[in-house]
């Protein structure tokens, strides 16, 4: 049996083949161009790198992206928890419709969004009237933004949350039955822990997709420097102003945090899967 | 994403509360979702019959649009295909194998959703650029990746590989080897095992993941955005025209394009609703 | 012959899931491999099927070698736990789907088709849908599908787990029928001993891994050859027995005699136990007094529990920890006719007689840890190597204070260090059959040395290694030495007397271990041998006590103290008895 960095001890056939093009793929689709950013961006000097990266209007770019994303993800935490218990736990007409909903903003392509939302909150459009009355102005600020990531991060959020709703409603059923516990108790004993990992783990996609949201967010944000420019449109600036340089540090650098957040919500699914042993699947 | 895992049973309820607190629940729900979701629907179909019906299809018959729609089913047309391929394979390697680095697999393949649409773009332009890597090598031939539709194919092959397999990869986790097992001992082959033993498994998850990789394919805006080069008429495709003709305040015909990829999405979650109420009857 | 192993062996992640098994099963017979969970046979079926690869060893089907073909191409039948009908094909696909993939013609496979449906009685059933039928039907039909191809071996991996009682029943008999009828060389996996009596043309008992013991089930029943066999099939009172020239004696007042017993490990079936008001009624050997303690179930067939006087019959198993050395629990059943003969309640005092016994054939009975004093007895019984030896082999460390008139039966052990060679002598000289010298802070070894001082010793010393070594898991070496100077006609002979152990160690008695050819002054060889390993242990087998060299044995004993030395005393070992 010949041991070794790849052992195969099912006799399943098509491990070579299937392993060796999925392989190839990822190679050629994932790793090769990621390997041109991060050479390119070795290609500058510390200093030249430090100097992009700490240019003011590129802070400022980062505090909308990351703060925005944030935002939004916590908005979308609290009121996707709500819309995932209804949806788990209540009948309602409808109920079915809203749960395919959900799935929309995953579908619908970031620019149909985009436009969508700046027509519905621009002071001239449905809510931006209403909203202007009230003294608030969404378009063409950075709460424009935040509208804009609520949106694209909801699924993730809800649905991470559904199916480890479903699972506590089993245990639910059952905690109540045999020991007539109270509804806070069952709530805050049984509730919050299955569900509190899923909705970290939502959380953090919503929040590492904010971060990098583009289409939804350049129609409703107005793009103004410093004050509602994201970092990934100052990107592209930089490259249709053939500054590849800075559109390569500014890339790496977004391409990091990517990573980080990859590596958060592997931690987060981890920590989640700890307590289970056989929960369900 | 959980996807097809995700299954929707409102079941027999233990009262965690009032009547009225749940009343208040679902008000806060649907009104959240109301304003999110259905308004902007709502707006999109609003500001494309602005102008009236006429209007609305006379839209469709500008040449740079059309234009933009065959390339968007192009560009479909191939990147599907590969990413069903590559789905296939690598959930087959995943599911079926014990593998070291299986993890570092599944976390590249998870790459695309925690990645900027504009890093896609930005990354091709990295290799294939005229400063790229491959700059020089293609200047030599004449032939162009970057703002060309080659490009725009693989920044899309890049964003949305990750869907069919994703959507494999958990289902034939959960179904096991033991029906391709039992196939083998019978005498079957790969192929054989495959087609007829494990694709009929698989075949709703399989459709899923497909529909959804063609509606994110159809609708990539930012990565196609970087790599493009915005040539009208050659390197647009829908989203792209879309962006183009709102710049130029024709809101009508950008919101027309806009409503037949609304359209594209609404059938998209039809289809996958109908595909689950299908696999769970199946199953039961 | 249908199937063969040889020397199989599976490892996963370092340890053996399946550990040297050998077997053979004659064409049309029914082998059930049974055990425990975790004991490897289902992982044994499969790489029969080549469902999974083996590591070492080989597999022959019919006589063919197929250790490296491919699971497709071994032509077996084979039926999973849990079906794994495929399940968007009807049955009848199903059913036809080895001979679509042979390229059968529809009208032929048709036509077999019908025919498996009749012999598993579900005719009618070709259009159905596998979630359409119960679990027994599931089974059935994964039965005719794994025979659609006419396999010559038929391998099934508890078929009957996922299934509830009388259906388990029903498509027992439906299956051994089947196979009656086809003649079919099958191999079925289970952990229900009752099955395997049910369906069995012969039993193969897997435990850890290892092949303990095959044969056919009433004599696996009666003769059992391992403590684990006669446990797992069917209950079993363990006893430690003393062999006397009449008999088994079950008395621990050892009455002195000339000399020191033989204890042997003896098997007392619940069934064969008889209860009478006194020693004077019981009509088979009068085993002791004891006290009925529990009556469990009362019906067609009564068990109870007896719990022995003190001075009653000791358990072979080892003690649990703080419990005061009460006399034995015995496990007794007792048919109708027996509960009117003798009606007997909870806290009934009554006598004990044994109807049949069986000795096992186990050369380590129990170990007795001696010492002079109270404390030193407690560290030595304390101490890893015997504890960890009386865990692993279920078997019983008793402690003496003092050295008494004679040595204690079954296996004493003596702390090394200074004055070890002395003790060693005298339990030796005072009727030891064996004695095992432990260090205070010794492990169980990995590396086992083995050696004797003469062809009589070996017989003697072989067959206490293999039942050491089935227990742990080291490596054993076989050490033949012979002086410096020797003619080379000699080195060839004893080359081949070494061949010769290692094949009847193999065969007789199951020990695969290697032989080495030395040539020097023995104690030096031996000290070398030891110092070379950590964890390295010795069995030496000596001939009589009458011509041991003591001082040559004192020095060895001396010379390494932190290694541990069973001694085999050839002449008191005797071969095992047949009861």
């Amino acid at each position: 049996m010949a041991p070794g960095w790849f052992r195969n001890p099912s006799i399943l056939p098509g491990f070579g083949l299937t392993l060796g093009f999925t392989v190839f793929f990822l190679s050629g689709i994932v790793l090769l161009p990621l390997a041109a950013l991060v050479f390119k961006t070795a290609s500058l000097t510390w200093e030249q790198f430090f100097a992009i990266l700490t240019d003011p209007r590129a802070v400022a770019s980062y505090r909308l992206s990351f703060g925005a994303a944030l935002l939004a993800a916590a908005i979308n935490a609290v009121f996707g928890f709500i819309v995932a218990w209804a949806l788990v736990r209540y009948e309602f007409p409808g109920r079915r419709l809203v749960d395919a909903l959900i799935d929309l903003p995953f579908a619908l392509p970031t620019a149909v969004s985009g436009i969508a939302l700046a027509t519905v909150f621009a002071p001239t459009g449905w809510l931006g009237l209403k909203l202007a009355a009230t003294g608030v102005q969404v378009a063409y600020t950075w709460l424009g933004v935040v509208v804009a990531l609520i949106l694209i991060g909801l699924p993730f959020v809800v649905r991470s949350v559904q199916p480890a709703l479903v699972e506590a409603q089993r245990d639910l059923e059952e905690a109540a039955e045999t020991l007539g516990a109270g509804p806070f108790h069952i709530f805050r004993r049984i509730i919050l822990p299955a569900v509190f990992p899923a909705l970290l783990t939502g959380f953090t996609m919503a929040l590492a997709r904010g971060i990098g949201e583009y289409g939804s967010v350049v129609f409703i944000s107005g793009n103004l420097p410093f004050k509602t420019e994201i970092t990934p449109l100052l990107i592209v600036i930089k490259l249709e102003q053939f500054d590849y340089n800075g559109a390569a540090a500014l890339g790496f650098i977004m391409l990091v945090m990517s990573f980080v957040m990859l590596f958060a919500i592997n931690l987060v699914q981890a920590w989640g899967r700890r307590g289970q042993v056989t929960a369900g699947r | 994403m959980a996807g097809m895992s995700a299954r929707v049973e409102a079941r027999r309820n233990v009262s965690l509360g009032t009547r009225a607190g749940r009343g208040l629940l679902i008000f806060i729900a649907i009104a959240f979702l109301a304003l999110l979701l259905i308004a902007p629907l709502g707006a999109v179909l609003a500001q494309a019959f602005d102008k009236g019906y006429e209007t609305y299809l006379q839209s469709f018959t500008d040449r740079d649009t059309l234009a933009a729609v065959r390339l968007t089913l192009l560009t479909a047309a191939i990147v599907v295909p590969a990413n069903t391929i590559f789905g296939i394979c690598a959930a087959w390697a995943i599911a079926k194998f014990e593998f070291r680095g299986k993890s570092l697999l599944i976390t590249l393949i998870d790459l695309p959703f925690a990645v900027s649409p504009v890093i896609a773009g930005l990354v091709l332009i990295m290799l294939f650029g005229v400063r790229g890597w491959f700059g020089e090598w293609l200047q030599d031939r004449d032939m162009a990746i970057v703002f060309a539709v080659p490009g725009i194919v693989l920044a899309t092959i890049f964003v949305t590989f990750p869907y069919v397999a994703r959507e494999l990869i958990p289902l034939m986790q959960q179904q096991g080897s033991e029906e391709e097992e039992a196939a083998i001992t019978l005498g079957a082959g790969a192929w054989v095992t495959f087609l007829r033993v494990t694709l009929p498994k698989i075949r709703w998850g399989l459709l899923y993941g497909v529909i959804l990789c063609n509606a994110r394919a159809m609708g990539e805006f930012g990565a196609v955005s970087v790599v493009s080069g915005h040539i009208r008429g050659m390197t647009t495709t829908m989203p792209l025209q879309v962006e183009i003709l709102y710049n130029e305040y024709n809101f009508v015909a950008a919101f027309a394009v806009a409503s037949l990829l609304a359209l594209l999405a609404i059938v998209t979650l039809v289809i996958k609703t109908l595909v689950e109420w299908r696999a769970d009857r199946r199953t039961g | 012959m249908s199937i063969a192993l040889d020397q199989v062996t599976k490892r996963y992640q370092a340890v053996p899931v399946v550990n040297d098994v050998s077997l053979k099963v004659e064409q049309g017979e029914f082998l059930v491999l049974l055990g425990p969970s975790g004991s490897g046979k289902s992982t044994l079926l499969r790489a029969i099927a080549g469902l999974t690869e083996i590591d070492h060893g080989r597999v022959f089907l019919h006589g063919r070698d197929v250790t490296h073909v491919s699971a497709r191409d071994r032509h077996v039948g084979f039926v999973f736990q849990h079906y794994a009908l495929f399940r968007h094909m009807s049955i009848g696909d199903n059913i036809e789907f080895a001979l679509r993939v042979r390229k059968v013609k529809a009208a032929e496979r048709r036509a077999r088709r019908k025919e498996l449906l009749k012999l598993v009685a579900l005719e009618g059933m070709d259009d159905r849908l596998p979630t359409q039928l119960s679990g027994g039907q599931q089974q059935r039909i994964a039965v005719a599908r794994a025979l659609a191809h006419r396999p010559q071996v038929l391998l099934m991996d508890e078929p009957f787990g996922a299934l509830d009682a009388k259906i388990r029943e029903e498509l027992r008999r439906t299956i051994r029928q089947i196979q009656r009828e086809l003649g079919m060389t099958t191999i079925l996996v289970t952990h229900d001993q009752e099955e395997a009596f049910a369906l069995a043309d012969r039993i193969g008992v897997m435990h850890q891994g290892r092949l303990l013991e095959c044969g056919r089930p009433d004599d696996l029943y009666t003769r059992p050859q391992t403590r684990f066999v006669s446990t797992f099939l069917g209950a079993a009172n363990l006893l430690l027995g003393y062999r006397m020239p009449n008999g088994v004696r079950f008395s621990s007042q050892v009455t002195t005699g000339e000399a020191v017993p033989r204890e042997v490990v003896a098997v007392l079936r619940p069934e064969e136990v008889e209860l009478s008001s006194g020693q004077a009624q019981v009509r088979s050997n009068f085993v002791g007094h004891g006290e009925v303690e529990e009556v469990l179930f009362s019906g067609a067939v009564e068990r109870l529990r007896v719990r022995m006087s003190g001075d009653g019959p000791v358990p072979a198993a080892p003690g649990r920890e703080g419990q005061p050395e009460a006399g034995s629990l015995l496990e007794v059943s007792r048919t109708l006719p027996e509960q009117r003969d003798f009606p007997v309640a909870a806290g009934q005092r009554v006598a004990v007689g044994a109807r049949r016994v069986h000795v096992l054939p186990t050369p380590i009975s129990s170990f007795t840890a001696v010492a002079d004093t109270e404390s030193a007895a407690r560290v030595l019984h304390d101490s890893p190597l015997l504890s960890a030896l009386g865990a692993r082999m279920q078997t019983r460390v008793a402690t003496r204070i003092g050295r008494g008139e004679l040595a204690p039966p079954g296996m004493p052990a003596v702390a090394t260090g200074p004055g070890s060679a002395q003790a060693a002598e005298w339990q030796l000289r005072h009727g030891a059959a064996q004695l095992l010298c432990v260090p205070s802070t010794a492990p169980l070894p990995s590396h086992v040395i083995i050696h004797a001082l003469d062809a009589g010793a070996r017989r003697a010393a072989v067959p206490v290694a293999a039942s050491l070594l089935r227990h742990i898991a080291a490596e054993a070496v076989y050490l033949g030495i012979h002086p410096a100077v020797s003619p080379e006609n000699d080195r060839a002979a004893y080359m081949r007397d070494l061949l010769d152990t290692r094949s009847a160690a193999l065969a007789e008695h199951g020990l695969d271990m290697r032989t080495e050819l030395r040539f020097g002054d023995v104690a030096e060889e031996l000290q070398r041998e030891l110092a070379a390993h950590g964890n390295s242990m010795l069995i030496l087998g000596t001939p009589d006590s009458d011509h041991i060299d003591w001082a040559w044995l004192g020095g060895l004993l001396e010379g390494q103290p932190e290694r541990p030395v069973l001694i085999v005393n050839a002449a008191r070992a005797d071969r095992a008895p047949e009861h």
